[in-house]
């Protein structure tokens, strides 16, 4: 089987008139199953960049990626949403929930745009919800939920659909340092068991040891390369 | 889809209620003034409308029912000697003076028609009997005439272009657009009160057409033999006369004109307000395209919220049309709220409410994704 992530010679120049700025260059990697990964670096070393194009929001300029096997960099606009659908969720930095939509409607609305309803959508919200910790808090609005529960409900609308990549921008940013390794822990943990591939792109070297690999960005380029000890 | 969006107006109540008050007085506006618009129409034309008869022989170029020029009674036997013509009657419509009862003049339209057939006369009595009219110089008022000329009632006499006329009638139902009381009295009367009449003059010719005789052969007929003159059906007079009033003096075109502003005030405020919820969710709408949502699933979000708008705002500025329709009724005014007027302002609503949603669904098309990479 196909590794879920694997990018060759992949780059992305952004151009504004005539100036162009490099933001990745040769990019190769392999990321497997199971794995989860760090992207270290510092701002505008090119990670949420690389994130984008490993979640194909973003397209390279050059170089290709393949997901399970697919070659997207050359997909359109219109077939980017379905592979994105079928393989990649993710968790970002300011949680992106709904504020009128409960905990759990959160999580419902993220299995209904993976194409999962009913009720599978509502038995898998619930247990995911359980699993997270946050069973109590199910109708909670997020105004309602401190910023460590806001985040495991963003990880359950994550995990919920059981998309075989997950994708995290600084999701420990906006939380203190106990709350976001806990969050990180459960992600770590859930998506070891469920063998998925995780990648979080992070500034915070205060959970460097929870990584399996992690690769440190600098100038667009993936510098170094080291494995966990996690 | 529908159920977030409603969750989502639901969440931000002010600005839905900001909004809804918005499509409501917009929704509103256009009621009233498509209302009020329709109900002038129909005014003008009342009397038309009202009076049985398949053709109405007018004179050369008359524009509308209250401003025609009298012509020779002779047309009147012309046209009653048709083939196809089974009835005809005269009818006066002119204008005169009637002395108010407290000193003061009123200007008044006068209809005189012939009280045995009926035709051209009232159509509803509140008192009286419009057969009294032969016969004398009786005359019958309708109760809308009343705000202009006091209370009158049955048996009082009032002085008409200086001719004592005694009441015998009271009508219902009898408006004029140009707002001038309607007093009716018998042709032959109304002959002698308007001095330019003359005794051998009508100013129009009501006729019926026998049973299974096509009324446009009787009408081409009719153009072939008689001069100076126009022949219209019965229809295409109301036509012209409501089209008179609506386009050429302009009365058409400030409705029309407040119709169109109220429309785009609404779009206006329903298209801001979307795009403002749009902007405070743009992240939530990013992160649902990052998870595979395609445009299409947002757009319909958007226009849920849109449509939500739409059907509230409109439901309540139906109620509350539908309510002020007696309180227009007492200042003298006819509003028209009817099945075809309900659906047209829903269709105007909706289309006002879903096009001042492109504007956001344009936005969430462009999303950055880099938005949803920001703390």
């Amino acid at each position: 089987m196909a590794d879920p992530i694997v990018t060759r010679e992949l780059a992305k120049i952004y151009r504004e008139g005539k100036i162009e700025v490099t933001a990745l260059e040769s990019i190769d990697v392999v990321l497997q199953e199971g794995e989860v990964v760090g992207l270290f670096g510092p701002s505008g070393s090119g990670k949420t960049t690389l994130l984008s194009i490993l979640g194909c929001i973003l397209r390279p300029t050059s170089g290709s990626i393949s997901i399970y096997g697919n070659e997207v960099a050359n997909l359109g606009e219109d077939q980017l949403p379905g592979i994105r659908k079928r393989f990649i969720s993710f968790i970002f930095q300011g949680f992106n929930l709904f504020p009128a939509l409960t905990a759990y409607e959160n999580v419902m609305l993220g299995l209904k745009m993976k194409g999962i309803a009913g009720q599978d959508a509502d038995r898998r919200a619930q247990a995911m919800m359980t699993e997270v910790g946050l069973a109590d808090r199910m109708h909670f609005l997020p105004r309602d939920l401190s910023g460590g529960q806001r985040q495991r409900v963003a990880v359950a609308r994550a995990l919920a659909a059981d998309s075989p990549i997950i994708l995290a921008d600084e999701p420990t940013g906006n939380l203190d340092y106990d709350n976001g390794r806990k969050v990180m822990e459960l992600l770590k943990e859930m998506a070891t068991a469920q063998r998925r591939c995780v990648v979080v792109a992070t500034h915070d070297n205060r959970i460097e040891d929870l990584f399996d690999r992690v690769l440190y960005m600098e100038d667009g380029s993936i510098r170094q390369e080291k494995r966990g000890s996690a | 889809m529908f159920y977030v969006a409603l969750r989502i107006l639901l969440y931000d109540k002010v600005r839905s209620l900001i909004t809804l008050l918005g499509v409501v007085f917009a929704v509103g506006l256009i009621f009233n003034q498509l209302g009020i618009f329709l109900g002038l129409m129909e005014t003008s034309s009342v009397i038309i409308d009202h009076t049985p008869g398949d053709i109405w022989v007018t004179s050369k170029n008359s524009k509308n029912f209250d401003f025609s020029q009298p012509f020779p009674e002779y047309i009147y036997n012309h046209t009653i000697a048709d083939p196809g013509i089974q009835s005809a009657d005269k009818l006066i419509v002119a204008w005169g003076i009637i002395r108010q009862k407290e000193g003061g003049t009123e200007q008044v339209e006068i209809v005189g028609f012939n009280p045995d057939s009926g035709d051209g006369g009232p159509w509803e009595m509140m008192a009286g009997d419009p057969r009294r009219l032969k016969n004398g110089n009786f005359a019958i008022v309708d109760e809308s005439a009343m705000k202009r000329l006091g209370k009158i009632q049955v048996g009082e006499y009032r002085d008409v272009l200086s001719h004592r006329l005694q009441i015998v009638g009271i009508s219902r139902g009898v408006k004029s657009f140009t707002t001038a009381p309607i007093l009716f009295t018998s042709f032959v009367l109304a002959q002698r009160l308007v001095p330019y009449m003359g005794s051998d003059s009508t100013v129009f010719v009501v006729a019926k057409v026998k049973p299974g005789v096509p009324v446009e052969q009787v009408i081409a007929r009719l153009r072939g033999r008689l001069k100076g003159v126009d022949v219209f059906t019965h229809a295409d007079f109301s036509m012209k006369t409501r089209k008179y009033w609506a386009i050429e003096t302009g009365v058409g075109f400030s409705f029309m004109l407040t119709i169109v502003i109220s429309f785009l005030v609404g779009m206006l405020i329903v298209g801001q307000t979307i795009y403002n919820s749009t902007m405070e969710h743009i992240r939530e709408f990013g992160t649902l395209k990052a998870l595979g949502a395609n445009n299409s699933d947002i757009y319909r979000i958007i226009f849920s919220q849109a449509m939500i708008n739409a059907i509230l705002g409109y439901i309540v500025s139906l109620l509350i049309t539908v309510a002020t329709v007696k309180f227009y009724e007492l200042g003298g005014m006819v509003m028209v709220v009817r099945g075809w007027v309900n659906f047209l302002v829903l269709g105007l609503t909706l289309l006002m409410c879903l096009s001042a949603a492109f504007v956001s669904v344009r936005r969430i098309k462009n999303i950055d994704p880099a938005i949803l990479f920001r703390g």
